[in-house]
C-alpha cells in the first residue's frame, strides 16, 4: 500500500493540494497550514496510507505542491 | 540644496544574524516576516511567532524600530493565524504592520496596532494616498514611480496637512536599493502559472531572472535579441543621488533583501547610513559616491541602474543569471566553542582549506557579519600554516559566538 508523506512545517498555506484532493486535504483555520485528514505523526512528518487507485492524482497533488513537501512512496 | 530632514534608514531582517548586521550598519529600523504570510516565505529560514518578541527586544535594546511584513495575499483560512501574528505584534511591542490586503488592515485596526501600506498596494497618487490616511501613517510608495511623482505626493501631503491616524503627517517610503521586478509592485503572476508557486504567497521561482529564447513558431526561426536575460532587470541605486532623494522629502528609505545574506544587510545599511549623514552634514562628495559604489558592487547584485526615479523606463536588463558581486564568499567552518576571557573562537572545519593571511568573514547568530583577516593559524593547538576538513581551527574574535555560527573565506572577484 502507498503513502502520502507531508512535511507540515514548511507548508505556505497555498491551498493547490485542497483544490486537488479534497479528500485527503484541508486548510487549518488553525495555523493556514494545510493538514492531511487522518494521517498520523511520526517525527516531524505526517503519514496517511493510501489505496493504490489513488496513486495516480496524489502523485500530480505532490507535483504542483510549490514548496514540494508532499511525497507519495 | 539644504537638507535638514533627515530620513529613517529602514533595513530587510530575514534572520537574526541580517538582525545584528543591519543594527551595526546604522539602520533606524528594520523590518521581518513570519511564518508563511510574507513575500519571502520560501526563500529564507522563516522566522517564526514565537520569536517575535526576541526581535522586539533586540531591537528595543539598540533603540532602533521594528516593523512587521504581513503583506501576501491572504485567504479565509489564514485569518486566525494573520490575526494571532498581529496580535502578538501589538503585546511584544513591534512598532507597526506594513500590509496591503484590507482584512488586514481590519485587523490592525481592531488590535490597535499600527498600520503602514506595503508596496504591493501599489499607491501611486495622492488620493489614494489621502485615503490610506483614515488607516495607516506611513505608505510605501509604488516602485515605479518617477522622483518627480514622488516629490508631488509629499508636498501635497504638506499643502493639504494630510495626518495619518497617529496625528502626525502622513509619512512617505520608498525603495532606494535592492533588487527590481518586471511586474508591478511585485505583482507577478508568472511564477504561479509555471510552478504553481506564488509570488504572493512568497513563493516566487524567480522565472524572470533566467534567460530565455524568442522562437517565431511559423518558421522555427529564433529572433534576434540583444539580451537573452530579457525579464530581468538590474538592481536598483540610489547612492549617486541620495541627496536628490532626501529632498524630495521622502520620509522613509528602505533596503530591499530579506531573502540576502548578513554581510549584504550590513554593506548596503552602512553605506546609505554614510551617505544620508554625509547629506546632512555637508561631506557629500564624488568620491565618497565611488567608495560606496565599490563597498555596493561587493556585496550581491546583478549590475545596478537608478530604477524609475529618474523617468527612465524599463530596459536596464542584467547581463546574467545571477550576481555579479566583486566579492564572494566560500563556507569553510562551523563554530564549536567560544572562550569568552580569553575572546578566541573555536570552529571545526568541514570543507575547503584555510591559510594564513587569508580574508575571512565570521556570520553568527547573535553578532551579523564580521570580516577578519586571519593572521596566524593555530590548528588544533598548534601553529600551522595550513587547515583542512576535520581540523579545529582557533583564532582570536571579540564577539561571543554561539555553536554553529559559520565561518567563510571571501574572495575577491575583480573580472
Amino acid at each position: 500500500m502507498a503513502k502520502i508523506i507531508h512535511y507540515r512545517s514548511k507548508c505556505i498555506g497555498c491551498n493547490i493540494c485542497f483544490e486537488m484532493q479534497p479528500v485527503y486535504w484541508r486548510l487549518s483555520k488553525k495555523d493556514g497550514k494545510a493538514t492531511l485528514i487522518n494521517s498520523h505523526l511520526k517525527k516531524d512528518t505526517h503519514i496517511l496510507e493510501i489505496p493504490d487507485e489513488s496513486i495516480q492524482l496524489s502523485v500530480q497533488t505532490a507535483e504542483h505542491c510549490p514548496v514540494k513537501i508532499i511525497k507519495v512512496f | 540644496m539644504s537638507i535638514t530632514k533627515k530620513p529613517l534608514l529602514l533595513s530587510p531582517v530575514g534572520s537574526f544574524e541580517s538582525l545584528h548586521a543591519a543594527i551595526r550598519g546604522g539602520a533606524d529600523a528594520i523590518y521581518f516576516g513570519v511564518e508563511q504570510l510574507n513575500m519571502r516565505t520560501k526563500s529564507i529560514p522563516t522566522i517564526t511567532i514565537e520569536d517575535i518578541a526576541e526581535v522586539a527586544d533586540i531591537c528595543k535594546q539598540n533603540t532602533i524600530k521594528a516593523y512587521l511584513t504581513l503583506n501576501t495575499v491572504v485567504y479565509d483560512y489564514d485569518m486566525q493565524l494573520a490575526r494571532k501574528i498581529i496580535t502578538e505584534c501589538k503585546i511584544q511591542g513591534i512598532d507597526a504592520v506594513i500590509a496591503s490586503d484590507f482584512a488586514v488592515f481590519e485587523m490592525c485596526k481592531s488590535i490597535g496596532m499600527p498600520l503602514h501600506i506595503s508596496t504591493q498596494a501599489n499607491v501611486s497618487n495622492i488620493e489614494s494616498v489621502a485615503f490610506f490616511a483614515q488607516m495607516a501613517d506611513v505608505v510605501v510608495l509604488a516602485r515605479e514611480l518617477t522622483l518627480k511623482q514622488v516629490s508631488h505626493i509629499t508636498s501635497e501631503i504638506k499643502r493639504r496637512d494630510l495626518r495619518g491616524v497617529s496625528g502626525d503627517l502622513m509619512k512617505i517610503e520608498t525603495f532606494l536599493h535592492g533588487a527590481l521586478c518586471m511586474a508591478v509592485s511585485g505583482k507577478c503572476y508568472l511564477s504561479l502559472h509555471e510552478k504553481n508557486a506564488s509570488a504572493n504567497r512568497g513563493a516566487c521561482v524567480q522565472n524572470c531572472r533566467r534567460p530565455y529564447q524568442v522562437t517565431d513558431l511559423e518558421t522555427g526561426n529564433e529572433l534576434l535579441i540583444d539580451n537573452e536575460y530579457i525579464m530581468s532587470p538590474k538592481d536598483l541605486c540610489t547612492i549617486e543621488f541620495v541627496d536628490e532623494l532626501m529632498d524630495a522629502g521622502i520620509d522613509v528609505f528602505k533596503i530591499e533583501g530579506r531573502s540576502k545574506s548578513a554581510e549584504y544587510v550590513y554593506t548596503t545599511t552602512k553605506s546609505y547610513r554614510e551617505a544620508i549623514d554625509a547629506v546632512i552634514d555637508g561631506s557629500y562628495t564624488q568620491e565618497k559616491i565611488q567608495t560606496w559604489l565599490s563597498e555596493l558592487d561587493k556585496v550581491y547584485n546583478r549590475g545596478f541602474w537608478e530604477g524609475y526615479f529618474m523617468g527612465r523606463k524599463l530596459g536596464e536588463w542584467t547581463k546574467n543569471p545571477g550576481s555579479i558581486a566583486t566579492e564572494k564568499k566560500i563556507y569553510l567552518a562551523k563554530a564549536t566553542k567560544y572562550y569568552p576571557n580569553i575572546n578566541v573562537a573555536e570552529f571545526l572545519v568541514e570543507t575547503g582549506t584555510i591559510r594564513p593571511g587569508e580574508s575571512l568573514m565570521v556570520i553568527g547568530r547573535n553578532t551579523g557579519s564580521d570580516k577578519i583577516i586571519l593572521e596566524e593559524l593555530i590548528v588544533n593547538g598548534v601553529k600551522q600554516s595550513e587547515a583542512n576538513k576535520g581540523d579545529k581551527i582557533t583564532f582570536p574574535f571579540p564577539k561571543t559566538l554561539k555553536s554553529n555560527d559559520k565561518l567563510y573565506k571571501i574572495i575577491t572577484d575583480n573580472g
